[in-house]
């Protein structure tokens, strides 16, 4: 099994110029040490609202919109799956990093290790295309969520728990928010 | 019907076109009114915070959000407003339906309507009262407002303005 460095790695083969927002903490951290990019949101606080950050703007915009979220952080905003499955546009795709635990906290166990499915959980929800697969099958979950133009879709992406040494995202938050919004091709409103 | 008719045009005219709410007896019409609006995208949702994330992402989308609430909404929400929408300076509307003010039958509500002004306050949420029709008047530039100064505001109506609408 690989670990959420690993994968968030691997995802790099699969994102293009789509929108994601990323979770808070290390998940942000690494994504932005393996490769910042404008269209990447660190989400530098809100635990829990990377899924319905990604679904508001998925409502505002006709471009793919990925919400990386975690299981803890799922857990935390379990009642925004039953907005995803009510409302939630094709160009919407929330990927879920379930590695059991609270990475950015110091792996403390999450109850997706115990008897909590958030599959089931999001089906139960209202989710129409629930997929759970392991690291290695994310990229192709994601690429086909990412084609398909009729559908949004909730992957969780089965990993194992663990963390790399990294350090806090040196932007701050207004950076973050312009250098995305000119990503997107707005202009500031004043 | 004619309060809450107000109360929409209001802050469409201001430019708020993203609406969410969280069910309240006092903003059921101006829920009905939303529902039958085209030209705006309207939808309820479960919780107030989870709103504070949805309206963060159509602001990035270039939507200017409001968000119809209870004032008990607030106090579900304080994390998301302070670490998200004032750290990222993101104008969002809060329509607040001031639960627990005079006329209120439901003695519960009185918590929540003691500290909602020192919790905004505490916030640094500029607050538009609105206790008479003429009151009303004021939304939409305080709605543009949101914009120009990229922070939250919150619109607070009294119980007994909505009451019998």
């Amino acid at each position: 099994m690989m670990n959420r460095f690993e994968l968030l790695n691997l995802l790099q083969d699969s994102i293009q110029d789509e929108l994601v927002v990323c979770n808070i903490g290390l998940p942000s951290q690494e994504l932005y040490k393996i490769n910042d990019r404008p269209n990447y949101f660190y989400m530098l606080g809100s635990m829990g609202l990377s899924s319905s950050i990604g679904l508001g703007l998925s409502l505002a915009v006709e471009k793919n919109v990925i919400s990386i979220d975690g299981d803890g952080s799922v857990l935390m905003n379990m009642n925004t799956l039953a907005t995803i499955g009510n409302r939630a546009p094709s160009n919407y795709t929330l990927l879920i990093i379930d590695n059991g635990s609270y990475g950015s906290t110091g792996d403390q166990k999450t109850f997706t290790n115990e008897r909590t499915s958030l599959k089931n959980v999001a089906i139960g929800a209202g989710c129409h295309n629930v997929v759970e697969c392991s690291g290695e099958e994310t990229n192709e979950n994601l690429q086909k969520a990412l084609e398909d133009k009729d559908n949004a879709y909730v992957i969780i992406s089965k990993i194992k728990s663990g963390n790399v040494p990294i350090k806090p995202i040196p932007l701050n938050a207004v950076t973050i928010r312009d250098r995305f919004r000119k990503e997107i091709g707005l202009v500031p409103y004043l | 019907m004619k309060i809450s008719q107000k109360i929409i045009t209001n802050l469409k005219s201001g430019g708020a076109d993203f609406f969410l709410s969280v069910p309240c007896k006092l903003l059921a019409n101006m829920i009905t009114i939303l529902e039958n609006d085209k030209n705006i995208y309207y939808s309820a949702i479960p919780r107030e915070e989870e709103g504070m994330g949805i309206c963060a992402g159509a602001y990035l989308g270039n939507k200017l959000p409001c968000i119809m609430m209870q004032n008990t909404g607030i106090g579900n929400s304080v994390n998301s407003i302070v670490s998200l929408l004032q750290l990222y300076q993101m104008p969002v509307v809060f329509l607040i339906s001031y639960r627990g003010t005079p006329g209120e039958p439901v003695g519960a509500q009185g918590g929540m309507a003691s500290i909602t002004e020192d919790l905004l306050n505490t916030l640094r949420i500029p607050m538009l009262h609105c206790n008479t029709e003429k009151d009303l008047d004021k939304i939409s530039t305080f709605t543009n407002h949101a914009k120009v100064i990229e922070s939250p505001v919150a619109v607070l109506c009294n119980f007994n303005l909505m009451k019998d609408d």
